[in-house]
């Protein structure tokens, strides 16, 4: 499993990717930064970098599907997946070791960001407490989707396509907030109940607000090991029907 | 010992291997033959447990691959079709890599790297990217790969596919030199590489084994009976009576014509006959008659012919000897083309 998490690591990091993808990650949050900044309210100078984190994340969407685009849909590609499923290592080592080596990916991007409450606190005063929860909530939000992304990698042998199907995926987990709230839907409470259930976006704004709600973690944790073993079952699945 | 027991793939209703089984005894070289696809890669796919099989089972060393993967992977060095590397890794990291999926301690690592990158000679080329390598560079890193941590069994899947003439004696002599230490299944649909690196060799077509016995047996069956090639100027009756009463000719079995008076004969010896005298007495006898002779020669028929009709044949065959009754009956049909 270790050496799949550092082969992977070593891929994002020793080639331009994870930088490419940070460079455009800092570059959305200095646009959502300066837009904060802008719109500061002249009486309190007051902005949250919650918000900033839930505001943009209609933007950073973009960019989860884009790390994991290449975690499996490559390996077919390139006939490694030969390697790797005739090695003394069981398929799970190698999900879980992949998944990780995203997560780290995707901490370095996080890291990334923060710059800009490390360049605030210079100049004024921020909110650790509020801060960190934002960033707990941020990295369980995108871990969720890397996991999902992951899973779409593991469909298709083209990683462009894994990257699209992956975008479709991050839009309805988005628009299933409103979905839910429109009226049509809001005749029916069981099932809006039942499609807002489904929503990661809210549990994101209430990690955003301060709140940390068991809840919450339980519904990214769950959505994490659902994606996962569908990867599994997705592979193994795909070596039985090989054709 | 690996045995391989009544392994059957269907993909949907298509079979593609039907019902084989052979064992590969400890340090032998077996052969894998086939035409392009006969189900070779798909069965050395299942031996080295990437397909799942319809049926049958694989032992490698005792243990069962589907039962304990992992125990059974790690006796395997695989090279696949196509070799598989990453072409964004460099060729040492690409080897640590493997060799972290191999499980080799890492006090070992550094040692076994270099063990395989001197034996493979690619040593030179360590530090390059594995996407500015030639095929021939590739394919050996491929191979590096399998012989991480001397497996005891190798499945070589066509390794000398795309390499140069200069290269492929290379690696012929590389396998050659594994059974030393290694059982190793090699396939390929080149004939004479089989019969120039495997002890035995075991011959599918579309799923099925056609054969499966030694390179000696293959060519005893057919020892016996030499073929004599006399080319000559003169009187094609006139030689071919000659030749045909001479003692120790089967018979004619083709008579091209070459120019204007100029014939091949291509003459079937019968089994047992000394071919020094029957040479003799051809040429003896050809030349009282004032016919000239160009060129004369005996030859063991090749490993090619048999192949090409046992894979041709339709029926299913246990044993070689059979099957050259078979081919046997089936000869006179090209006698006396012109």
């Amino acid at each position: 499993m270790f050496s799949v998490y550092k082969k992977e690591v070593q891929s994002f990091f020793y080639t331009p990717f994870v930088y490419v993808v940070t460079a455009l990650f800092m570059f959305l949050f200095t646009l959502m930064f300066n837009n904060a900044l802008g719109n500061l309210s002249q009486a309190t100078f007051y902005f949250t970098f919650p918000e900033i984190f839930y505001n943009g994340i209609f933007y950073f969407i973009f960019l989860i599907p884009i790390l994991t685009m290449r975690t499996f849909a490559d390996e077919r590609k390139f006939g490694t997946e030969v390697l790797l499923m005739t090695s003394p290592v069981n398929v799970i080592q190698i999900i879980v070791g992949k998944y990780l080596a995203n997560l780290t990916a995707f901490l370095f991007m996080l890291a990334g960001s923060a710059f800009f409450p490390i360049f605030t606190a210079i100049k004024g005063e921020v909110v650790v407490s509020q801060l960190a929860c934002a960033y707990i909530g941020f990295f369980l939000w995108g871990a969720m989707f890397i996991a999902i992304g992951q899973l779409v990698s593991s469909f298709t042998e083209s990683s462009i396509i894994a990257a699209v199907i992956g975008e479709i995926i991050m839009f309805v987990f988005i628009f299933i907030d409103d979905f839910s709230m429109t009226e049509f839907i809001a005749q029916y409470p069981t099932i809006q109940s039942f499609v807002y259930s489904f929503a990661a976006q809210p549990r994101f704004a209430y990690f955003s607000q301060g709140f940390i709600r068991l809840s919450d973690i339980v519904f990214f944790i769950s959505a994490i090991i659902i994606s996962l073993a569908w990867n599994y079952i997705s592979i193994e699945k795909r070596r039985w029907k090989k054709g | 010992m690996v045995t391989i027991e009544k392994l059957t793939k269907y993909y949907g209703n298509n079979r593609a291997v039907n019902n084989i089984s052979f064992t590969i005894n400890d340090n032998e070289i077996l052969g894998f033959l086939g035409p392009n696809g006969a189900g070779k890669s798909t069965t050395m796919n299942m031996i080295a447990g990437f397909l799942p099989m319809t049926d049958g089972k694989v032992t490698i060393f005792g243990s069962d691959i589907t039962k304990e993967p992992v125990k059974a992977k790690k006796n395997i060095g695989y090279l696949p079709e196509i070799p598989p590397v990453y072409p964004d890794m460099r060729v040492k990291e690409y080897l640590s890599f493997c060799a972290g999926l191999k499980r080799i301690p890492s006090a070992k690592k550094s040692d076994e790297i270099k063990r395989v990158m001197e034996l493979l000679k690619i040593t030179d080329v360590k530090d390059k990217l594995i996407k500015n390598l030639s095929k021939g560079y590739k394919q050996r890193v491929g191979f590096a790969q399998a012989l991480l941590g001397n497996p005891k069994f190798l499945i070589l899947d066509e390794p000398t596919v795309g390499l140069d003439p200069k290269q492929v004696t290379e690696v012929r002599e590389i396998i050659r030199n594994l059974k030393k230490e290694h059982s190793v299944i090699f396939s390929s649909h080149i004939l004479s590489e089989v019969s120039a690196v495997c002890d035995r060799v075991v011959i599918i077509n579309k799923g099925d084994i056609k054969a499966v016995d030694t390179i000696e047996n293959l060519e005893n069956s057919l020892g016996g009976s030499l073929i004599l090639h006399v080319k000559i100027k003169g009187n094609r009756t006139t030689a071919a009576n000659i030749i045909e009463l001479t003692k120790g000719v089967e018979e004619i079995s083709k008579i091209d014509a070459e120019g204007n008076d100029f014939f091949d004969f291509t003459v079937q010896l019968k089994t047992g006959c000394n071919a020094d005298d029957v040479r003799t007495a051809v040429m003896t006898e050809l030349l009282k008659n004032n016919i000239m002779i160009s060129e004369i020669f005996t030859e063991k028929p090749d490993l090619e012919s048999i192949f090409m009709k046992l894979i041709n044949s339709t029926g299913s065959k246990s044993g070689i000897e059979e099957l050259y009754e078979e081919i046997k009956a089936e000869n006179p049909d090209t006698k006396e083309e012109k």
